[in-house]
C-alpha cells in the first residue's frame, strides 16, 4: 500500500481547530499530527503512536482544509497498515462485523435479542470486551429490511431503480427504506433491492479489517456495474456508505475502483426524490399542512461529501413545515467510535453542543439522515429524531394520518 | 593566558575528529570555531555516507578509503548513520559502456556492487523511472552531518577535549620561527582570549587559507559551492545515484524525514558563499527528473548551498574534476614550526583525515599513544530501560529519534521530560519536545535558535519555522533560558535564516508555506520593523 504523499499540508492547522475530537481531548494529537506530519515519519519507518486510534474519522479534516489535504484518509490508510501486524481487539470485531450478526440475530424474535443487549449482564459483558455500559446501542428492528421488502407489494411500474440499504437501515432502521420504497413508487419508479449488496465496508475498515472490507467491496463493485451497465441509477440513504463509494474505494482499493473507470459513486436517493418532486412526479400539494418545527443536523459523511444537504431541502419544501439546520458540528457517535468504553466520553463531548442546541432550540422534533447520529442524538437530548424520509411520508401519506 | 598542548581551529567534522583523537589518546587540545559546531560544510552537504561506488572511476584510492571509513562509521556511529544501502542506476540517458568499467573500479577498490532486477529496484523504489535499464546496490548510506559531529564532540568532551564556539581567531603568535599560542575573539561578547600552545591545527576548511594567512603563508584551497535540494518527504527509501561520470544532480538521499538532491559545482569567490541562485534549483530539477519523474510534484522545503574545501596543488585540476583526496601541510617545511594544515577531502573520510594528522602531530610531540577513534562507539547506546521511559514522556515517534540526537544526554532529558506535567512538541513537523529543546537551549554552546536548530532539528520540517519558532521562544523565555540576544532579534534571526532558504525555490506549495509565514511574522506580529514606520 503506497503511502499519501504529505507535501500538500502547509501545517496552518486548520484542521486542529476544526476537529471535534481534538477539541475535547489531547488523547488524539490532532489530525494534522497524526495525518500528513506523522506520514514523514511512517515513510522512515519509526513506528505508530496510540493517538491514530483516537481519529474518529468524522472527516471535518477533509471537509476544513484549504489545501485539500485528505487528512483522514491518510489517518485510515495508516490504521490499516498497523493492524496488518497488530491484530484489532475482539470488541473491535464485534462493533465492525455488524452486519454478520444481524444475519445470526435474525431468526430469533428481536424482542429477545434487544432484551439480550440491553439487560444488565450484557451491559456487563459488553464493558468488559471495551463497549461503554453507559452507551445506547441501536436496537434491532422486528423484521430487516429484506424480509419486509419481499412481503412488501409494489405496483406494476415500468421505470426501475435500484437501492442500496447499507447494513443501518437493513438490521435497525427498515422502515426509513420502506418509507423510500412508498415515495419512489409513488413518483413513479419501481425498486430493485438486489440481496447481493452486502455492508459497504467503513466498519470493517476503519476498525482495521481490511481484508474483510475489500472482499466487500469487491462484491458491491460487481452488483453495482451490473446495474450501471443497463442504465438504472443506484440509490442510498446512508451517508457513510455514500461517502465510502464514493471517495473511500478509489483510495483503499484503488484496483478495483478502476473497474468502474473510477466512478464508484451512488446516488443520493434524497437528491433523487427532490428531483422527482422537481419534475412534479412526485406532488406535495396532497400533504398535510400542520406546522412542524424540525431541527435537521447534517452528519458529518454527508458534509464531506460535498453534495449539499437534500435532507434539509426536502424538509423545506414540505408545506407547514419549518426546518433549521442545527449547524452545530459533529455529534460524537462515527459510527462505532462513540460506543467504545475508551471513547464514550469524548464522543458525548463533541455532542455536546449539538445536544445544547437542540434543547435550547425548544424544537421537538429532530431530523437527520444518518443512523448513527440518529442514536446518538436520541441518548443525548432525549428528543424524537427521525429520517427526512419518515416525515415525508407520514405528511403524504394519508393512510398514516 | 589559557595553556594547551594543541590548538585546533575549526569546528566542522575534521576538527572536532581531531580534538576527539588527540583527547582519546591524552593530548590536551582546545578546538576553536568561529560560528556553531558543523555551521560550515559538515551541515551543508547531501547527508551522504559514500560507499565509495561515485569515485571509484576517477579515484580508485579516494573510493577504497571511502569503503573502508563506511564499514567503521557504521559501527562507531550508529546513532548518526541511517543504514539505507544504495542504487547506481542507469538511465536511459547514461552511456552504458560506463556500466562494465565502474563496475571493475568497484571490485577493486572492494566495494560491494550487487546487480540488481530493473523490476525488483522498481518494486522496492516505486518512485523511480520506470524505463531505467541497470540497478547496482552498494552499501550506501545516509549520515547526519550535525550529529555526527556532536556525537564527536560528545566523545572528545568525555575525555577532557574543550571546544570554543563563536571565537574567531584572529592572530597566531609565533616566537623563534614556532607558534607560541593563538588570540580569538568571542564574537558574541567581544572579549579576546589567548591560548598558549605547543603545536597549532589549522582545520578550517573553506576557511583554511584564511588561516594560513594570518602566518603570512599561503596555500592553494578553492572554495567550491554546491547548491542542494531538500524535498518536504522520503520520496526513496535508498540512495539514488546515477551510474555515470560524477556529474550536478545526480544523488538524491533520503535523510530523516526528508530527502535531499544535490549538487551543483562552481567556484567560489568566499568560503561562506552560501547563496543559492534560483537557475541553481531548476537545473537541479531538470537533472533529477531523469530519476524520478513525478519529482516536480514533490515539494521543495528548501535550497541551499555549502563550500567543498577543495585542495588545488599547482597545476592541477578544479572543480568537479579537483581531487577528493586530501593532504596535510607541514608549515615547518615553510619555516614555521608547530603548524599543521589539512586541506581537501572529504565528510565519509573525515575520521581517517583526523587519524593521519595525529599520527603526525603526535610524533612530533613525542607521543606514542596509538589511534583509537576506530573502535570505540562515538556514543554508548542508550539502555533498553532508558528507552522504556522514554515512550512514556516523549510524543509519538520522538522517543527513537530523540534518543539519537541526543546522546550522552538522552537520560538527563528523559528525567527532565519525567519532572514536566506534559512534555509537549514545540516542533510538530519534526517531532521535537519541550525537554529536548530546553536541554539544548540551556548548553552553553547554544547562544540562539539557530544553535538549538542545529542540534535538535528544530524548525528544519514542513514549517520551516512558522510555527515551533514563535512557540520555541516563547517557551525558552517563560522558563527563564536566555540568550545573548533579545527574543525578538532571535526570532527575526532564525526566521530569515528560513526564509533565505525558502526564497530560491518561492513556488508552489511552498509558495503558500512562505505566505502563511509572513501572515503571522509580518503582518500579525510586526516582526519586519513596521513599527519604526509608525512611529515617524
Amino acid at each position: 500500500m503506497k503511502h499519501r504523499n504529505p507535501d500538500k499540508c502547509v501545517a496552518c492547522s486548520t484542521c486542529v481547530v476544526q476537529c471535534p475530537v481534538a477539541e475535547v481531548t489531547s488523547k488524539f494529537l490532532g489530525p494534522r499530527m497524526t495525518g500528513p506530519a506523522s506520514e514523514r515519519f511512517r515513510l522512515l519507518n519509526a513506528g505508530e503512536d496510540e493517538s491514530l486510534s483516537y481519529c474518529a474519522n468524522c472527516k471535518n479534516c477533509n471537509i476544513s482544509c484549504p489545501q485539500g489535504v485528505d487528512v483522514a484518509n491518510i489517518n485510515m490508510l495508516a490504521r490499516t497498515r498497523y493492524s496488518r501486524e497488530h491484530r484489532p481487539s475482539f470488541r473491535d470485531w464485534i462493533l465492525a462485523h455488524g452486519e454478520l450478526e444481524a444475519d445470526l440475530v435474525r431468526f430469533f424474535p428481536s424482542s429477545l435479542v434487544n432484551f439480550g443487549m440491553v439487560n444488565p449482564l450484557t451491559k456487563f459483558v459488553l464493558d468488559a470486551i471495551g463497549i461503554s455500559k453507559k452507551a445506547d446501542l441501536p436496537t434491532f428492528a422486528r423484521d430487516q429490511f429484506p424480509a419486509l421488502f419481499k412481503s412488501y407489494r409494489q405496483p406494476t411500474l415500468h421505470k426501475k431503480v435500484v437501492f442500496f440499504p447499507g447494513c443501518y437501515i437493513k438490521a435497525y432502521a427498515p422502515e426509513t427504506g420502506i418509507d423510500l420504497v412508498w415515495l419512489l413508487n409513488r413518483a413513479g419508479y419501481n425498486v430493485i433491492y438486489p440481496e447481493n449488496f452486502c455492508c459497504c465496508g467503513t466498519p470493517l475498515y476503519t476498525n482495521g479489517f481490511e481484508k474483510d472490507a475489500r472482499k466487500n467491496a469487491a462484491v458491491n463493485l460487481l452488483e453495482l456495474k451490473k446495474w450501471r451497465e443497463e442504465g438504472i441509477p443506484v440509490l442510498s440513504l446512508c451517508p457513510s456508505c455514500q461517502l465510502m463509494f464514493r471517495s473511500e474505494i478509489p483510495i483503499y482499493f484503488p484496483e478495483l475502483a478502476e473497474e468502474l473507470d473510477g466512478k464508484t459513486a451512488l446516488d443520493d436517493a434524497q437528491e433523487f426524490i427532490l428531483s422527482c418532486i422537481e419534475k412534479g412526479e412526485l406532488p406535495l400539494a396532497g400533504a398535510e399542512q400542520n406546522k412542524l418545527d424540525v431541527m435537521y443536523h447534517a452528519p458529518c459523511h454527508l458534509r464531506a461529501q460535498g453534495i449539499g444537504m437534500p435532507g434539509l431541502e426536502l424538509l423545506k419544501k414540505l408545506p407547514g413545515v419549518h426546518a433549521v439546520n442545527a449547524d452545530a458540528g459533529c455529534c460524537g457517535i462515527s459510527g462505532s467510535y462513540g460506543f467504545k468504553k475508551e471513547k464514550y466520553d469524548i464522543g458525548m463531548a463533541v455532542g455536546s453542543q449539538l445536544f445544547r442546541t437542540i434543547k435550547d432550540s425548544g424544537i421537538e422534533q429532530v431530523a437527520t439522515d444518518c443512523g448513527t447520529c440518529r442514536v446518538q442524538i436520541m441518548h443525548g437530548t432525549g428528543h424524537p429524531v427521525a429520517h427526512p424520509l419518515n416525515i415525508l411520508r407520514r405528511r403524504l401519506d394519508t393512510t398514516r394520518r | 593566558m589559557k595553556h594547551t598542548t594543541v590548538v585546533i581551529i575549526g569546528g566542522g567534522a575534521t576538527g572536532i575528529g581531531i580534538l576527539r583523537d588527540l583527547s582519546m589518546r591524552g593530548v590536551k587540545a582546545v578546538l576553536l570555531e568561529q560560528g556553531g559546531i558543523a555551521a560550515g560544510a559538515s551541515s551543508r552537504f547531501h547527508g551522504l555516507l559514500h560507499s565509495g561506488g561515485r569515485y571509484a572511476v576517477k579515484d580508485n584510492e579516494a573510493a577504497r578509503e571511502c569503503i573502508e571509513e563506511n564499514t567503521i562509521l557504521r559501527r562507531i556511529g550508529r546513532e548518526c548513520v541511517e543504514e539505507s544501502e544504495g542504487f547506481f542506476v542507469l538511465t536511459r540517458e547514461d552511456d552504458p559502456s560506463y556500466e562494465k568499467i565502474w563496475v571493475d573500479s568497484c571490485e577493486k577498490a572492494g566495494i560491494s556492487a550487487a546487480p540488481l532486477d530493473v523490476k525488483d529496484a522498481l518494486r522496492l523504489e516505486p518512485n523511480l523511472d520506470p524505463d531505467i535499464r541497470a540497478v547496482y546496490r552498494v552499501p550506501d548510506s545516509s549520515v547526519d552531518g550535525f550529529r555526527l559531529v556532536w556525537h564527536n564532540a560528545m566523545s572528545a568532551r568525555r575525555y577532557g577535549g574543550e571546544m570554543l564556539t563563536h571565537h574567531q581567531v584572529i592572530a597566531i603568535d609565533q616566537e623563534g620561527g614556532r607558534v607560541k599560542a593563538v588570540r580569538a575573539r568571542n564574537l558574541i561578547t567581544g572579549e579576546e582570549v589567548c591560548i598558549a600552545c605547543e603545536m597549532v591545527v589549522n582545520a578550517a576548511g573553506s576557511w583554511a587559507a584564511q588561516i594560513v594567512r594570518l602566518v603570512g603563508l599561503d596555500v592553494g584551497v578553492q572554495p567550491d559551492r554546491g547548491t542542494l535540494i531538500a524535498f518536504n518527504h522520503r520520496f526513496t527509501s535508498r540512495i539514488i545515484n546515477r551510474l555515470h561520470m560524477s556529474s550536478d544532480g545526480d544523488i538524491f538521499v533520503p535523510h530523516g524525514s526528508i530527502t535531499i538532491l544535490g549538487t551543483t559545482s562552481f567556484k567560489a569567490d568566499r568560503p561562506d558563499d552560501h547563496h543559492v541562485p534560483p537557475e541553481d534549483v531548476l537545473r537541479l530539477l531538470d537533472i533529477g527528473e531523469v530519476l524520478f519523474p513525478q519529482l516536480r510534484s514533490y515539494r521543495i522545503l528548501r535550497a541551499f548551498a555549502g563550500t567543498r574545501p577543495l585542495y588545488i596543488s599547482n597545476g592541477s585540476a578544479a572543480g568537479r574534476a579537483a581531487s577528493r583526496g586530501f593532504h596535510i601541510s607541514d608549515h615547518s617545511e615553510e619555516g614555521l614550526e608547530g603548524m599543521l594544515s589539512i586541506f581537501g577531502g572529504k565528510f565519509t573520510t573525515y575520521r581517517l583525515m583526523a587519524e593521519k594528522l595525529c599520527d603526525l602531530l603526535c610524533s612530533k610531540l613525542g607521543v606514542t599513544a596509538k589511534c583509537r577513534t576506530a573502535l570505540e562507539p562515538l556514543i554508548a547506546d542508550p539502555s533498553p530501560e532508558v528507552l522504556e521511559k522514554a515512550r512514556k514522556v516523549f510524543p509519538v515517534h520522538g522517543a527513537e529519534l530523540a534518543a539519537n540526537r541526543l546522546g550522552d544526554a538522552f537520560p538527563t532529558v528523559v528525567e527532565r521530560a519525567e519532572a514536566m506535567k506534559e512534555n509537549t512538541l514545540l516542533c510538530e513537523c519534526e517531532m521535537v519536545s519541550r525537554a529536548e529543546i530546553e536541554f539544548v537551549a540551556n548548553d552553553p554552546a547554544s547562544t540562539s535558535l539557530t544553535d538549538v536548530r542545529l542540534r535538535t532539528r528544530l524548525g528544519m520540517g514542513t514549517c520551516q519555522g512558522t510555527f515551533c519558532s514563535l512557540r520555541t521562544i516563547g517557551t525558552l523565555t517563560e522558563c527563564g533560558v536566555s540568550f545573548p540576544i533579545s527574543p525578538a532579534e532571535n526570532l527575526r534571526g532564525f526566521l530569515q535564516e528560513r526564509w533565505k532558504g525558502l526564497r530560491p525555490a518561492l513556488w508552489g506549495i511552498q509558495a503558500r508555506e512562505m505566505e502563511l509565514g509572513r501572515a503571522v511574522y509580518a503582518a500579525t506580529l510586526n516582526l519586519d520593523g513596521a513599527k519604526h514606520e509608525q512611529e515617524k
